[in-house]
């Protein structure tokens, strides 16, 4: 072979192989999955529900219904960026494969967790999830994005390792009453001893601190601002809008179980991190520059929201729903715009992106929808979620939650405001000329919005229904 | 039944307070060895879930795993320390730690629950105590193993061995765990350089 033809072939073999197929595979599994979850929620009556299977191993009931719509709508969203991203980015290509083969294997294990009807196999599948997702990390634009994907991989395993304590100490309270432990949770629920003792509240809460740092309440939260910042956009958003309902659908499970029981001691401690959370957010919010880390304490703020209500018990119930539920789409629609956004700007400064609505009006109108829709602002599903959680709070007269949460979600307002609103409509130090914004990316987004505005302005009768299902199964009105 | 869990908290004790770091994948072996030996003491008789669950712990927990650790400590370079940093003070820390959980397993139970609880609830402070003093990503890894070996020994305090799936679901876990975590620190980490042009393309490019 000649030099010149050597020299030819030379850039053409150090071009990065595509894979075509890798935004339709992804896509078509999104599809397949919400049209199968859609079906499957018209075609069976709620009173018909719960539908047990795979030798009672998995149940089909409100919890999981509500949850695998609500995973699968906003997957199929994510899917369609990522499916844009492998199209247009030839960089992106030799990542492709594996972060496809990852995706899929983190909603195939996101899909089974939710419908788990097995305490050790829910537990299994949400470290199954955690597993997927850290070599997701690992492909972030961080200085060391290994070390904040093995902080995410250690943090996870160490709270599930607190959780597992807590059965632990459940097993032993059923052993000292004489009872055989079962962890099938409709078994577990009718196994538990009426009468419940010190082993018991302490696995409670061991469970349910464990399970809190995987939502990232305080004081174990660290690693989520940290990983939602360093990971890619479409992972972070995988994280923050999809496989934070897997550790919800995990304490929904233990308040089902434990429902007839004395809960007080864990409604308590839920009280006590979602407060915490509530007020490390407000901090963190107040010194945050950096947009995506903005975002990141947001969801830390809307853990503590969450566990908030839970601890106020039957009042709030169905708003807690409703807020995780809305949360959900917030937290994609703004993971979505940002990446977005720092295609352009290649940058997550906040101060650098000042008049962001002028070069993409379209990305930094959702920006500021999201930002609005997350400040719980009418007419969106959170701010009537709030609403309701915080009459319940009035309701069963925790006017110290009722003040201190007031207090902090109109400090983290203030304080967002002053941080986003100047990075939208702010005077940019340089001019920039537009830049045109594909209707492909456009679409979910927009379908995210819509979502969110239909969810505070008129929930569908099948929808409300299956949230009032799911809020009375843990004590709701 | 005491043998294999006498040996199993041997291998969890020893090498906090004497081990050196590439060591840990032979403790790790060891302690699989205790928890099959434990597995096929509580199935009694052979059968296909015994022979399995039995395979499955010295397949993944003896073999595979600390191979995978020991590939990963190899590739770090880094010198062969302490597991635990050796002080009076977190020898103190590791001996109170270990009584308590004795402690913890010890009133009202028969002796071999209160031992095995008492081997679970010691291997879990250890784990945590490496965790709290020793910050290099391999020993926080190795603290990881023993945490999950020590879920795995939980088994042997219930009458019921546990059924084959939630075995299969744990081990798989298991072994994605060491080998994402042995991926992810495998190597010392050099900070990553994106040029401008790349980052354009890789968040989504300009339409």
């Amino acid at each position: 072979m000649s030099a010149a033809s050597t020299a030819a072939l030379a850039p053409a073999s150090a071009l990065p192989v595509r894979v075509p197929w890798a935004g339709p595979v992804l896509v078509g599994f999104a599809l397949s999955a919400f049209i199968a979850t859609v079906a499957l929620f018209v075609r069976t009556p709620l009173s018909q529900m719960p539908l047990y299977f795979a030798q009672r191993y998995f149940v089909l009931d409100a919890t999981s219904m509500l949850f695998l719509l609500v995973i699968n709508s906003v997957f199929l969203g994510i899917s369609v960026y990522m499916s844009s991203l492998a199209r247009r980015s030839p960089a992106l290509a030799p990542k492709m494969k594996p972060r496809t083969a990852l995706t899929l294997a983190f909603m195939v294990a996101m899909n089974l967790g939710v419908m788990a009807n097995h305490l050790l196999l829910l537990w299994a599948f949400i470290e199954l999830t955690t597993v997927c997702a850290a070599p997701l990390v690992a492909q972030g634009e961080s200085l060391q994005p290994r070390r904040v994907a093995w902080h995410y991989l250690l943090y996870s395993s160490m709270s599930l390792a607190l959780t597992f304590l807590g059965i632990m100490c459940l097993t032993r309270s059923a052993h000292l009453q004489g009872i055989g432990m079962e962890f099938a949770f409709d078994e577990m629920a009718m196994a538990v001893p009426s009468s419940g003792d010190g082993w018991q509240r302490l696995g409670l809460a061991l469970m349910l601190f464990g399970l809190g740092s995987k939502l990232g309440l305080a004081p174990l939260y660290s690693w989520l601002p940290e990983t939602y910042e360093a990971a890619p956009t479409s992972t972070s958003a995988l994280l923050a809008a999809v496989q934070f309902n897997i550790s919800v659908v995990a304490v929904l499970r233990v308040l089902q179980v434990f429902r007839g029981q004395d809960t007080g001691f864990v409604l308590h401690e839920l009280l006590v991190m979602g407060c915490l959370s509530l007020m490390i957010a407000a901090v963190q919010v107040m010194a945050a520059r950096n947009y995506k880390r903005l975002i990141a304490y947001a969801c830390v703020s809307s853990s503590g929201v969450i566990a908030i209500g839970l601890s106020v018990g039957k009042a709030a119930a169905y708003g807690v729903l409703l807020y995780v539920v809305s949360a959900a789409f917030v937290k994609a629609l703004l993971f979505l715009t940002a990446g977005r956004v720092r295609s352009v700007y290649r940058t997550n400064e906040t101060k650098a992106l000042a008049g962001v609505i002028r070069v993409l009006p379209f990305s930094g109108s959702l920006f500021a929808v999201g930002t609005f829709a997350l400040l719980g602002f009418p007419p969106f599903g959170s701010f009537m979620a709030e609403m309701l959680i915080l009459s319940g709070i009035v309701q069963v007269g925790n006017l110290i939650a009722f003040t201190l949460m007031c207090t902090m979600l109109t400090i983290i307002f203030v304080a967002t405001g002053r941080a986003i609103f100047p990075m939208i409509w702010g005077e940019p130090e340089q001019h920039r000329p537009p830049v045109r914004e594909g209707w492909l990316t456009a679409v979910p987004k927009l379908g995210f919005v819509t979502v969110l505005a239909l969810l505070g302005v008129y929930t569908p009768e099948p929808i409300a229904q299956l949230l009032s299902q799911v809020a009375r199964s843990i004590g709701g009105q | 039944m005491k043998l294999p869990l006498i040996l199993f908290l041997v291998a969890a004790a020893v090498p906090v307070f004497f081990g050196k770091i590439r060591s840990a994948p032979f403790w790790l072996a060891v302690q699989a060895v205790a928890l099959g030996w434990a597995s096929a003491a509580q199935h009694g008789e052979w059968s296909g879930h015994a022979l399995a669950a039995l395979v499955e712990v010295l397949a993944v927990r003896a073999v595979i795993a600390p191979r995978l650790l020991r590939r990963a400590i190899r590739g770090r370079g880094e010198p062969n320390l302490d597991l635990m940093p050796s002080n009076l003070f977190a020898w103190a820390i590791a001996i109170a730690l270990l009584v308590l959980a004795f402690e913890f397993g010890a009133p009202e139970m028969s002796d071999r629950p209160a031992l095995a609880l008492g081997a679970v609830g010691a291997t879990v402070a250890v784990a945590l105590l490496l965790l709290a003093a020793n910050d290099s990503p391999p020993a926080q890894l190795v603290a990881v193993l023993f945490m999950e070996n020590a879920i795995a020994l939980f088994e042997s305090l219930l009458s019921e061995p546990w059924p084959l799936p939630v075995h299969l679901a744990l081990s798989a876990i298991y072994l994605l765990t060491v080998g994402v975590g042995a991926w992810l620190i495998g190597r010392p980490e050099t900070p990553v350089t994106v040029t401008p042009a790349a980052r354009v393309v890789e968040e989504g490019g300009r339409s």
